[in-house]
């Protein structure tokens, strides 16, 4: 097993974890543990949600740039990492912490 | 008579300070003036005194010789009243009333062109819009999804590899951290139960991994300095896995559970590491062949810098070494089991800066001195004390000085235990009471030992034994490492070859450990244990390869009296070992 595929599978080993979804910066899936149904949802609507925050913070200072996007909802949270070329999508449920 | 009554009635009246305007006109009709008081009888009020001055031009008759004399006159000038004119006139002009309003045609030609001009902009924006939404279909249709080749071709690319080496650990630290910020302490949920809370210590987590650490034995373990949650782990070889390289130091952090932040290579077996205490990014290893390497967290895995292999260095094994000094003057000293000491520079690793052989000429086949610990009291630069293979503890000195010279001091033998020694630790200074002199030795004879260490400024002139303070007993297997607690002055604990770790409280209990647990679930021995720097966390390396990450809780925490009390413990120690032996005298 590649190294890439076991820090995959290790992330998903995550208890807490629910999916993870790697794209390519126009949001093809590259990989992904999702239900296939919420594949391209999730690609699309993220991959635009970056691409705005991007511009959002280049806006306020173009000196900046996004480095992590945690988004936290009522049902989950999303954590983006975001790269040059590829974004790894990680949904974890922290409910089931302590 | 009644003219002259009137005058002085006048002057009494009116004193003589008359107007500027009525002076000149009185002047004028000087000659007549008695004339016109007559005839008018109120008149301008010039009394005679005050209008005629005696000029001398006109009142002195000529016959007198003129005297002169001097005198001084005060000219004043009074400049004229400044007369300030101002000019009125309107100072708006025209155009600040604007143009006379134009007529409603005009504006109505406005509007209209106006309206016409929104509505094309709209349209244009209607426009950009579709076609910026077509060109999005088009793209979405052309991206449609990647092909199975492509994203093979992806997986397997080394910058894929990287983004998700980098990325995924990240997430994993974010994804351990474990508190909830959006917590609802509203909210009770009723399922805590917490199935360690009874046990005074807790196993925080164990460090393991599949690739690295399977089948090989911890040799070390070393707390971060500058980073809290940073430990480092040394490895020996795995005799299953002939391609890895032979040694290995994992850089763990307790924000990443499941695999190393960094791996470190070697190529022979890593006997010894440690965080450089004045360089946080540097980690150095001690190994079997004797090479010192040291590695950078900013660097690849293979080491920036390492000893040569070659006379001038280590050529025997190093299983100890420590940093000396301060932040802008220190020594990496190591010692190899052939008995040569080495101090480093450690920028510059090629040749050591100073070497010293122990030998001991008493030995009966050879004089080397096999040292497998070593320890320098806090703040000590120059003196130490090694723990030996024969299970005899001696003083050295680094430099020769006016007492001795330089090498071990051997007439004061510190003789206790039966077997090679494993650890080695002088007691940390941090409180009221200096304690820098006792040292803790463990050793295969199943034994801990406290010790007194003699001043160096009095070495012995004839051969002397001096005998431990006290010997701990409890363990039931070789005691492999032993530590002084950093925080707490009674406290220390120890690990053992049946996986047993100890934590010993002097003001509670000498002759068995407060706390002892077993580590792991298969009793594997435990070769090494280290405090984190407050005092509350150890980590301790199995020989399993596991790191278990221990939390010692209240236990941690000294009282303020713990100092004193220790101070008690250890002079009643020093009582009874005198009273026993005789033989070993007091300092101070």
């Amino acid at each position: 097993m590649s190294e890439v595929e076991e820090n995959i599978k290790r992330l998903t080993a995550n208890k807490h974890v629910q999916g993870v979804l790697i794209v390519n910066e126009d949001g093809q899936i590259i990989k992904s543990t999702l239900e296939p149904t919420l594949n391209k949802k999730y690609s699309d609507l993220i991959t635009k949600l970056v691409e705005q925050t991007i511009f959002c913070i280049k806006e306020m200072d173009d000196t900046n740039d996004l480095t992590f996007l945690r988004v936290r909802t009522k049902k989950h949270e999303i954590l983006i990492a975001p790269d040059k070329e590829y974004l790894l999508i990680t949904i974890q449920n922290p409910e089931t912490k302590s | 008579m009644i003219n002259e009554l009137v005058n002085s009635l006048l002057d009494g009246d009116r004193p003589g300070t008359p107007s500027k305007a009525e002076d000149t006109e009185s002047e004028k009709v000087i000659p007549s003036h008695h004339a016109r008081h007559s005839s008018v009888s109120t008149g301008y009020g010039i009394s005679p005194v005050t209008s005629t001055p005696q000029s001398p031009s006109v009142t002195v008759p000529p016959r007198y010789i003129p005297e002169f004399s001097s005198f001084e006159a005060v000219i004043l000038d009074i400049a004229p009243k400044e007369l300030v004119l101002y000019s009125k006139e309107v100072q708006t002009d025209e155009n600040s009333f604007g143009p006379s309003p134009p007529d409603e045609h005009e504006i109505r030609a406005k509007i209209l062109k106006e309206q016409e001009e929104k509505e094309k902009a709209r349209q244009a924006a209607l426009e950009e819009e579709k076609l910026k939404i077509e060109a999005e279909k088009k793209r979405a249709q052309q991206l449609k999804d990647l092909s199975e080749e492509d994203r093979k071709k992806i997986l397997v690319s080394n910058e894929f590899a990287k983004f998700i080496d980098h990325s995924t650990k990240i997430v994993e630290r974010a994804l351990n951290e474990n508190y909830d910020f959006m917590k609802d302490y509203s909210i009770i949920k009723d399922n805590e139960n917490d199935d360690q809370s009874g046990s005074r210590v807790k196993n925080l987590h164990s460090f393991f991994d599949e690739r690295w650490t399977k089948n090989r034995s911890v040799t070390d373990v070393n707390w971060s300095h500058k980073n809290p949650e940073l430990c480092v782990a040394s490895y020996n070889k795995n005799p299953f896995a002939l391609n890895e390289p032979d040694g290995v130091a994992l850089v763990w952090s307790l924000q990443l559970l499941d695999r190393p932040e960094y791996i470190f290579h070697s190529q022979s077996d890593v006997l010894t590491t440690m965080f450089s205490e004045f360089h946080p990014t540097l980690v150095i290893g001690g190994t079997y062949s004797g090479q010192i390497v040291l590695w950078d967290m900013r660097a690849k895995s293979l080491p920036v810098l390492k000893t040569p292999l070659s006379a001038s260095g280590h050529t025997h094994p190093v299983y100890s070494m420590q940093m000396v000094g301060t932040q802008n003057a220190h020594n990496l000293i190591t010692a190899s089991t052939d008995g040569l000491i080495c101090s480093w520079q450690l920028d510059m690793l090629v040749q050591p800066q100073e070497t010293l052989e122990l030998v001991h000429s008493e030995h009966s086949k050879t004089d080397e001195v096999s040292v497998t610990a070593l320890g320098f009291p806090d703040n000590e630069t120059a003196a130490f004390w090694v723990g030996t293979e024969e299970g005899v503890c001696y003083q050295a000195n680094r430099y020769g000085r006016a007492g001795g010279k330089a090498g071990i001091n051997q007439y004061d033998v510190y003789k206790g235990h039966w077997g090679p020694i494993t650890g080695l630790h002088f007691h940390p200074i941090s409180g009221p009471v200096d304690f820098s002199d006792l040292y803790l030795t463990s050793s295969v004879d199943w034994t801990c030992k406290l010790w007194r260490a003699k001043s160096i400024s009095k070495p012995s002139t004839s051969p002397q034994s001096i005998t431990p303070l006290y010997s701990f007993e409890s363990a039931d297997d070789y005691v492999y490492d032993v530590k002084w607690s950093p925080k707490h002055p009674a406290l220390f604990a120890s690990v053992d070859g049946t996986g047993k770790f100890s934590v010993w409280n002097l003001n509670i209990d000498t002759e068995v450990p407060i706390v002892s647990t077993q580590v792991g679930s298969q009793a594997k021995a435990l070769n090494k244990i280290n405090w984190d720097k407050e005092g509350r966390k150890t980590a301790i390396g199995s020989s399993d390869g596991r790191i278990h990450i221990y939390d010692i809780g209240e236990l941690a925490y000294p009282r303020d009296d713990e100092w004193f009390i220790m101070q008690k413990t250890i002079s009643e120690m020093i009582n009874t070992t005198e009273s026993h032996s005789g033989r070993y005298a007091i300092a101070k």
